[in-house]
């Protein structure tokens, strides 16, 4: 059985549907990549199997339980976290202080101390600036305090909402190198992004989201041919 | 003037604790919660009501009943709006209010209920030979006392973390765990509390409880909210205190002409306001770099 199984999923915002009927499953251990143009209904991919949004018909399970409908303070404690778009760091608060606030959705409220420590090791960056503003760091630092306060809660699936936006490319490398590191030490990760090639390259899986449902599925043999990835996210005959 | 500046700083501290117990359920729901005033109007019949027992006691009864009445409110109506507009969450708490205040005229009567709470705090010392109200210096001791309390629970504990995040962003910090219903409940229950200590400095100093009791301080510490920050519970605390503080002056400056204190004191506020819109805490505590 897959540890995250999305089966037929409609969701959207009141009257408006955003995605309708997209399946995928993900297996433990394993990476999958979304994605499409803007406004194709990624994000809120994302947010309806973190809960953020209601869902209108169709499932999530998770590790064999079915999810939907939860509340996100309740999926998150199950082992699911998301990390938004657009970071959403708490920048009036310290890093310690972020870092605390993933703590909450520990499942296990034992062990904090050593786990935060592991997240110094995996961000080193993160322990230099402890004490400093969120608010006062530079893009990719806040992007990689955003995925350490989310792998605090030691989530079997992580959930990533354009980890490379706003970053440089230097910066995008090394957001990747890390999550490399995550998928290493046994996270799952379901990760939405605009760059396709960048994507599809990371991810084991692609799938290209176009009108809210599923159009095409990449591995990351099919980067190396730009033609058949622009055919996948704009459509055929573009 | 030992004794206005005393004065100045009890009231300042009083509007504090008010707009602190308003700035805890604005922060987690955005919710300018009016009924917030009969919170205060009921822990002061409560008080006025139990004076046959220990001030302790009394004291201990008021906090129980203006929690649950709190936990009440936010359970049967607030609740079931959590995601509405605003301004529909805005006219439900007017709503209450209203509705709070023709229950609380029925029960007790539309006259003022009225007991000495706290006889031993009634006349005044002296102090190298001025002389100083008892009630101005337990208000200031007891103002101070309950907001490092709560500057303790807001800045040093995981609920204190938990309501400044859900403050900043309530949607990401579910994301993160933070249980939206007990931490809601607890900024609910501690507005309760907080009310409830407003109401107790008020008593000592006016023991006239009418149905309409806390009605002014709630809306002069929803100006000190504003000018001070609207999303900040530090900048809550500030323009309360600003509010009290300045009103007392102005009562204590303008002699006979402080019928116009409140004049005076709301062309301040929109002076602010003009400079500052997002209220006197709203840049340098949030830097962003980008």
């Amino acid at each position: 059985m897959a540890l995250l199984e999305v089966t037929n999923l409609f969701a959207g915002y009141g009257k408006v549907e955003v995605i309708s009927g997209i399946s995928f499953n993900l297996e433990s251990g394993k990476s999958i990549g979304i994605v499409g143009p803007n406004g194709v209904g990624k994000s809120t991919l994302l947010q309806a199997i973190a809960g953020s949004i209601s869902t209108k018909t169709g499932t999530v399970t998770f590790d064999g339980k079915k999810i939907t409908g939860k509340k996100p303070e309740d999926i998150v404690r199950l082992g699911l976290c998301l990390v938004p778009e657009g970071r959403q760091i708490f920048s009036g608060l310290s890093v310690k202080e972020n870092l605390a606030l993933g703590l909450t959705g520990r499942q296990n409220k034992k062990g904090a101390k050593e786990i935060v420590s592991k997240m110094h090791d995996l961000f080193p960056v993160l322990s230099t600036h402890e004490n400093h503003q969120a608010g006062m760091l530079s893009g990719g630092q806040q992007q990689q305090l955003a995925i350490a306060r989310a792998l605090i809660s030691e989530p079997k699936v992580l959930l990533l909402d354009e980890p490379s936006l706003g970053l440089s490319p230097t910066v995008i490398t090394d957001v990747f190198d890390r999550l490399k590191e995550i998928i290493n030490l046994g996270t799952s990760v379901v990760i939405v992004e605009q760059r396709a090639n960048l994507v599809t390259t990371f991810a084991e899986q692609t799938i290209v989201i176009r009108d809210g449902k599923v159009q095409a599925t990449l591995t990351p043999a099919d980067a190396a041919n730009s033609d058949s990835l622009q055919r996948s996210y704009f459509g055929a005959g573009k | 003037m030992i004794q206005s500046v005393l004065d100045a700083i009890s009231l300042g501290g009083l509007y504090s604790l008010a707009a602190l117990g308003l700035g805890l359920v604005f922060g987690v729901m955005r919710l300018v919660n009016f009924a917030h005033a009969e919170l205060i109007t009921i822990a002061a019949y409560t008080l006025v009501l139990t004076t046959q027992y220990p001030l302790l006691v009394s004291i201990s009864f008021a906090l129980i009943v203006t929690a649950f009445i709190a936990l009440l409110m936010e359970f049967t109506i607030y609740r079931r709006l959590r995601g509405v507009n605003p301004a529909i969450m805005l006219i439900a708490s007017f709503g209450l209010s209203t509705v709070l205040q023709r229950l609380y005229e029925l029960m007790f009567g539309a006259l003022p209920k009225s007991a000495v709470v706290a006889p031993f705090l009634r006349g005044d010392f002296k102090f190298f030979g001025v002389s100083i109200t008892i009630s101005s210096v337990i208000t200031i001791v007891l103002t101070i006392t309950i907001l490092l309390l709560m500057g303790y629970i807001v800045e040093k504990t995981s609920l204190g973390l938990q309501l400044r995040a859900a403050s900043a962003d309530f949607k990401t910090a579910r994301l993160l765990g933070v249980r939206s219903n007990r931490l809601i409940g607890a900024a609910f229950a501690l507005s309760g509390v907080l009310a409830t200590f407003v109401a107790l400095i008020l008593v000592i100093q006016n023991p006239q409880v009418s149905p309409y009791y806390g009605l002014n301080i709630t809306i002069l510490s929803l100006v000190g909210i504003v000018i001070g920050g609207i999303a900040s519970l530090r900048g809550a605390a500030m323009g309360g205190f600003i509010v009290g503080v300045v009103l007392s002056a102005l009562n204590t400056l303008l002699g006979n002409g402080r019928v116009y204190a409140y004049s005076w004191l709301f062309i301040l506020v929109l002076i602010i306001l003009l400079v500052r819109p997002g209220g006197l805490l709203s840049k340098g505590s949030e830097l962003e770099r980008v």
